[in-house]
């Protein structure tokens, strides 16, 4: 079985590839993992017949969900399989640059792949360019990506034109994620299905951090093979801030299957029971609101609303005025975004309404104090 | 006599098409303005001005389509879609068929929006601030009925209307709710200097 991390990082010849591995990836029905779980083949088919020999491929590793770490820790340890994960997109779907688009604070991540770049050859080299995404939310978003590429501003636009048919300077243009990327080149090297899979353990679990599983493995596996809770488990986020929160016993038996279940970009946030899900829930539902470009006036006054709404129940205490308006109000957000920004925040919200609705209908203001960490 | 119905026809059809015309213009200014009330959602403003706008279009049709077929006027189908190719009051009519084309264009572009993309769309929709006025002054020009009291009440007030929307719009400037979050979003994202 051939890992992603904790394996020595080697400079070696490409292997000779064409639209041959388009099938292979996917018959492995590979899917993006950056949060959107999109299949890959789909992507790249859709560039490969456009491009002409003039596509163009974007490294993304802007990593803005906040609790995710997986994309940085893979670049600082594996630059070269990221790296042959887009010299080899690069081949198949005959682009003429690739573009590596790091956030800008992830300065570990960013200097271990400009150096192993150093050490390609001259023909790889000249065709690379490195641009620093800005730490927003949004800024890893496909159309923000895009847009900042072409302009220099970081949110995201309508949609259509799609990437893949007018993109970086109007080419054709492929965004993959760096650990989608690295996946392909051990495709590409191995033959092998990819089946392993990067995820981000936070909250109540003694060693949080990035881990490497197998895709076979359930939540409560992963969490004991990297140490265990450390008090019983109120509810499991998965899927970052762009996911949803499930009932542990739900969570627990989930499989960590990027094609099969909602996986996100592998974020699973575990709330321990001490915790008070609505102050947490209103403090991620506020950084979502923040986040908004400002773009869209439902996403930005209704997320700052249903933000406000929260807030006021965890300060105030339960309402059920409050509780009716966030009900009619997210479903007045959903889908009148240019992006998907809104969607993910009403998703988050409807998730802990149904999972938390006990605690949601009888909550009584505390003490700050009692606040807690899982949000940024 | 069935000739005459033609020719009442177009005469009643383009005044029609004046006064809705207009009150789309107005409409589509108010929109701008974000005028609401609670008795008058938004979603109002925008769904009369898109409405109208296609009755217009009917209207607008039903005035040329009886005018070409009108055997009296024998001006021919040239006449009423390449401009100033009328032998005919050859200025009036084209002003006419100019600003009926640039309606089409109009209309057409914001049917097919999502695939233009909103910068070309907008451009085109400026159009309409050249096709109201040829508009009117098409009707000026050749109306059979301009100087009569009740049509030149008509032409008065679709003038005044407009008027008084584009120069309530002028003197409101930005009102656009987002432009300063917008603009707070942008400099944090925003590294054109940078670069």
């Amino acid at each position: 079985m051939t890992r992603l991390l904790d394996q020595p990082d080697i400079l070696a010849p490409l292997p000779r590839v064409d639209h041959g591995l388009i099938d292979a990836i996917e018959r492995a029905r590979l899917v993006g993992r950056g949060g959107a779980s999109f299949p890959v083949a789909t992507k790249w088919r859709a560039v490969e017949h456009r491009s002409h020999g003039r596509a163009v491929v974007v490294v993304n590793g802007a990593e803005g969900e906040p609790q995710s770490k997986k994309d940085r820790l893979l670049m600082t340890t594996r630059p070269h399989l990221v790296l042959d994960g887009a010299f080899i997109a690069a081949r198949v779907l005959r682009a003429r640059r690739v573009i590596l688009y790091i956030g800008e604070r992830h300065s570990a991540a960013r200097d271990s792949m400009l150096r192993a770049l150093a050490q390609r050859s001259e023909l790889e080299r000249n065709i690379v360019t490195y641009a620093a995404a800005p730490a927003r939310y949004v800024a890893g978003a496909e159309a923000a990506v895009i847009h900042f590429l072409n302009d220099g501003v970081a949110t995201p636009v309508n949609i259509p034109p799609y990437p893949f048919e007018r993109g970086v300077e109007g080419a054709p243009t492929l965004v993959q994620n760096v650990e989608t990327l690295a996946h392909v080149a051990i495709l590409a090297r191995t033959g092998e299905a990819p089946n392993r899979v990067l995820i981000t353990l936070v909250g109540g679990v003694t060693r949080p951090g990035v881990f490497e599983v197998d895709s076979r493995t359930t939540i409560t596996q992963a969490i004991n093979q990297s140490g265990g809770l450390t008090e019983p488990a109120r509810a499991v986020l998965v899927g970052g801030y762009f996911g949803s929160w499930m009932d542990p016993h739900e969570a627990w038996g989930m499989r960590l299957d990027p094609s099969a279940s909602r996986l996100g970009c592998g974020v699973i946030g575990v709330l321990p029971s001490s915790r008070c899900a609505v102050c947490e829930v209103a403090a991620i539902m506020r950084y979502l609101a923040a986040e908004s470009s400002a773009q869209c006036g439902p996403c930005f006054f209704g997320l700052r609303a249903l933000g406000d709404a929260c807030t006021r129940i965890a300060g105030q205490g339960s309402n059920p005025e409050v509780l009716k308006r966030m009900q009619r109000w997210s479903a007045e957000v959903r889908a009148r975004g240019a992006c998907k920004h809104p969607d993910g925040a009403v998703m988050f919200l409807s998730s802990a309404l149904q999972v938390f609705g006990d605690e949601f209908a009888s909550h009584r203001p505390h003490a700050k104090s009692e606040q807690v960490r899982l949000s940024a | 006599m069935s000739n005459s119905i033609l020719w009442y026809t177009t005469r009643g059809a383009g005044a029609v098409t004046l006064i809705l015309l207009s009150s789309v213009v107005v409409l589509g200014v108010l929109s701008a303005l974000r005028v609401q009330s609670d008795s008058w959602p938004r979603f109002l403003t925008t769904g009369l001005h898109r409405n109208l706008a296609l009755m217009t279009l009917v209207f607008l049709a039903l005035h040329i389509v009886t005018a070409v077929v009108d055997p009296f006027t024998n001006l021919g189908w040239a006449a009423a879609l390449i401009p100033f190719s009328s032998g005919y009051r050859t200025l009036w009519l084209g002003l006419g068929v100019i600003s009926f084309e640039l309606l089409v264009a109009i209309v057409v572009t914001s049917l097919v929006r999502g695939m233009l993309g909103h910068r070309v769309w907008r451009a085109v929709h400026w159009l309409t601030y050249a096709a109201w006025p040829v508009g009117v002054v098409h009707g000026l020009g050749t109306g059979t009925d301009t100087w009569s009291a009740w049509m030149l009440a008509i032409t008065a007030a679709c003038v005044a209307a407009v008027g008084m929307a584009v120069a309530l719009r002028l003197n409101a400037g930005s009102t656009d709710p987002l432009a300063p979050a917008r603009g707070e979003f942008r400099s944090a994202v925003d590294r054109r200097e940078a670069r």
